[in-house]
């Protein structure tokens, strides 16, 4: 989810062949949400969990934060003597399917990767599917349920894992008749396992599209999404007080590491992978959420501090760059009969402390930099069935010449003469401002059309000119249909 | 031409609520509460820990629900929480929340479980009387002023008769008819929509929400979320 603005800060230095296949497939969208599947479970529609998907109602952050566990149909169990459960298996199985066609329409279109010209044709295809998820969702036993889904994306042509999240959970009641929930999440993607849509996994935008160009994110907004997994541990009183912490390490999934020399895509976590992260890195959160009446309103924080390889041929040894994220996040929601609104934000501010690449020259000029993101946006739903979405994000950092203006993707070792430019900064800025609206129909519940528009205001650095080869910041502004359903 | 078929409505409606009350759902609440099903303590604990567990979710700490688009369970009247659960259960309760909602719920419970659950409700200490947003008060004010004159003397013009007559004068509900006082006004609305258009069957309250005009439900719900 939400990767197109989360370009990795590695992948964005060590950029070289395969920018071509980054530009139009590492950025690509993970949506992991509403799922039939649930309501097959349950025997709940889906307005029980959310707005309308993939917003999350109070059920539907309980439903998840206790394991998935709600069940309607039959179950294949077995009791011991002793009066123990020992199985309880749904007996039709909680898979499903998760669609999503998309066409975008960028502004002005990509240069040609080999003749330098602004004539690709990636402008303006039809994606059939832009995604085709599989999905296991809900209960596998008592306390125990999982949210996992298999992602075919048609940029990169091919199957990969996507947000997965195993998870543990039980609640007991205190001495003052208070619910407690505590549980273990193992998951492939820092803030998978939170409830809000604040977060990044499934926060906002939920549905970029495919070929919108990339820019620069923090770290824990989806940089690291499938490359690294670990348990997180969490806590949540009274409906009200949410807690988290966890570790991520390195898992060996290797979508990132191009190229590999002996085994190719998919190989082992070696020098040619720019996100292999050393040890354990730790990762927090903490949220508290009121309710009153038809709202509720929640305030929270998390933050992560990953130890990063640089990659790019440099063996995994010795020091590492190191990023520290902290942020800030904060939903008020409305939820009545005929309509809903949502409005929600988050701020990440992140330090980098480069001391693997630093001003060594490894692709960047400065020994730390910053970054830091912001997004907000308000949604508007009519009866679950018309909705408008208005957001703003806004990309801020530290100016480094060689980390956001090193040779793009189109400068070609057979042909020094073709141009560089779209994903290069002539100012070595990645201040970005995107502003994002979108009209919505869901004729039913687990359908939805949504056209999107993004225009930016700003693109690494300036409004105008801003890679210095004459594309200015709203030649990126993309139109873009999405029909979305789940089954 | 008209003013004939609004008197058949009416008298239909009379006659349903006449007829009603002498037949059959009244007899299985009576039968109910004649025999009030004793709840063993192992079932009392599992009530309590999936109330507080799960049904609070919606329903809110001990059954008081914060969201008023769901309903205050505290204090209602076992007997009807539990015909309620086998409604849903047996999926004959239709309308929409109850549809989308409580037929998954109370898919998988137990005869035994549903009577814990309606034990424990009952026992809660019932809805505080919910003070009304600043900026509605006054309008609120007005509603319910209408809508005490509805449920203690009914609206003679199109043939409602009083809601006092069967929910008891305070609202509380009685062996037969469950307590409204304390609910939340935008379920009660809701519900009586439900009544009056048939997605939710129930004889008696069929007839009497037929003749009922949207400003009477809203009335007569705004009078009863101010009772205690």
């Amino acid at each position: 989810m939400a990767r197109f603005n989360s370009f990795r800060f590695n992948a964005w230095y060590s950029r070289c062949g395969a920018l071509a296949l980054v530009l139009l497939g590492l950025v690509c969208a993970h949506p992991a949400q509403a799922l039939p599947i649930f309501a097959r479970q349950t025997g709940l529609a889906c307005l029980a969990c959310h707005t309308v998907y993939p917003e999350l109602t109070h059920f539907g952050r309980m439903f998840k934060l206790n394991g998935y566990q709600l069940d309607n149909g039959k179950d294949i169990t077995m009791i011991t003597d002793e009066g123990k459960q020992i199985l309880a298996l749904p007996a039709v199985p909680n898979l499903g399917l998760f669609v999503m066609l998309g066409d975008v329409q960028l502004a002005k279109a990509l240069p040609d990767s080999n003749l330098g010209g602004y004539t690709s044709l990636s402008n303006g295809g039809v994606e059939l599917p832009q995604q085709l998820s599989l999905l296991y969702g809900g209960k596998i036993a008592p306390h125990f349920g999982a949210f996992a889904q298999v992602t075919y994306d048609f940029s990169v042509d091919t199957f990969n894992i996507d947000n997965s999240d195993f998870r543990f959970a039980d609640a007991i009641v205190l001495p003052n008749k208070q619910p407690f929930t505590y549980g273990v999440s193992l998951n492939n993607n820092p803030t998978v396992e939170d409830p809000w849509n604040t977060t990044p996994a499934f926060g906002f935008p939920y549905v970029p599209p495919e070929v919108a160009v990339p820019y620069p994110g923090p770290i824990i907004n989806a940089g690291l999404a499938y490359e690294v997994a670990g348990p997180v541990g969490y806590i949540l009183w009274n409906e009200q007080f949410y807690a988290a912490f966890g570790a991520y390490r390195h898992a060996q999934n290797g979508s990132n590491s191009p190229g590999n020399a002996i085994l190719g895509e998919g190989g082992p976590v070696d020098s040619a992978t720019s996100t292999a992260v050393e040890g354990w890195n730790p990762y927090w959160r903490v949220a508290y959420e009121y309710d009153f009446d038809r709202y509720t309103a929640e305030v929270g924080t998390y933050g992560s501090y990953f130890k990063i390889y640089p990659g790019g041929g440099t063996a995994l040894a010795g020091p590492t760059n190191n990023f520290t994220d902290i942020a800030e996040d904060f939903q008020f929601q409305f939820i009545g009969e005929n309509n809903s609104a949502t409005w929600k934000g988050t701020y990440v501010k992140e330090n980098q402390a480069l001391n693997a690449t630093g001003p060594s020259g490894l692709g960047v000029s400065n020994a730390t930099d910053w970054l830091s993101y912001l997004s907000t946006d308000f949604t508007y739903w009519y009866k679950r069935r018309y909705g408008f979405t208005t957001g703003y994000l806004s990309t801020k950092g530290s100016t480094d010449k060689l980390l956001y203006d090193a040779s793009g993707p189109y400068t070609s070792p057979n042909n020094p003469l073709l141009p560089t430019g779209v994903v290069n900064s002539a100012n070595g800025n990645p201040t970005t401002d995107a502003w994002i609206s979108e009209l919505m129909y869901a004729p039913w519940l687990n359908l939805k059309i949504v056209l999107q528009y993004t225009h930016y205001s700003k693109f690494l650095g300036a409004s105008s000119n801003y890679d210095g080869v004459g594309r200015n910041a709203s030649d990126n502004d993309t139109t873009y249909l999405l029909l979305w359903f789940a089954m | 031409m008209k003013s004939t078929k609004i008197k058949m409505t009416v008298l239909a409606a009379a006659a349903s609520v006449v007829m009603s009350w002498l037949s059959a759902p009244v007899a299985s609440a009576q039968d109910a509460a004649a025999a009030p099903p004793a709840v063993a303590p192992a079932d009392r604990d599992w009530a309590e820990y999936k109330a507080i567990t799960t049904c609070r979710w919606c329903h809110g700490p001990e059954g008081n629900s914060i969201s008023p688009i769901y309903p205050a369970l505290a204090g209602q009247k076992a007997w009807y929480i539990l015909e309620q659960l086998q409604a849903f259960k047996a999926q004959t309760r239709r309308d929409p929340f109850a549809m989308g909602i409580m037929w998954g719920m109370a898919a998988q419970l137990t005869e035994t479980q549903m009577i814990a659950l309606a034990d424990y409700y009952s026992k809660q200490k019932p809805p505080f009387a919910s003070k009304p947003a600043p900026f509605q008060g006054a309008m609120i004010a007005r509603e319910a002023q209408q809508g005490k004159s509805i449920y203690n003397e009914g609206i003679a013009a199109t043939g409602v008769p009083p809601c006092s007559a069967c929910h008891q004068a305070d609202a509380g509900g009685n062996d037969q008819f469950p307590r409204l006082a304390g609910q939340h006004a935008l379920y009660t609305i809701k519900q009586l929509i439900a009544l009056h258009n048939g997605t939710r069957e129930q004889a008696v309250m069929n007839g009497v929400a037929a003749p009922l005009q949207r400003s009477d439900m809203m009335a007569v719900a705004y009078y009863l979320e101010s009772l205690r």
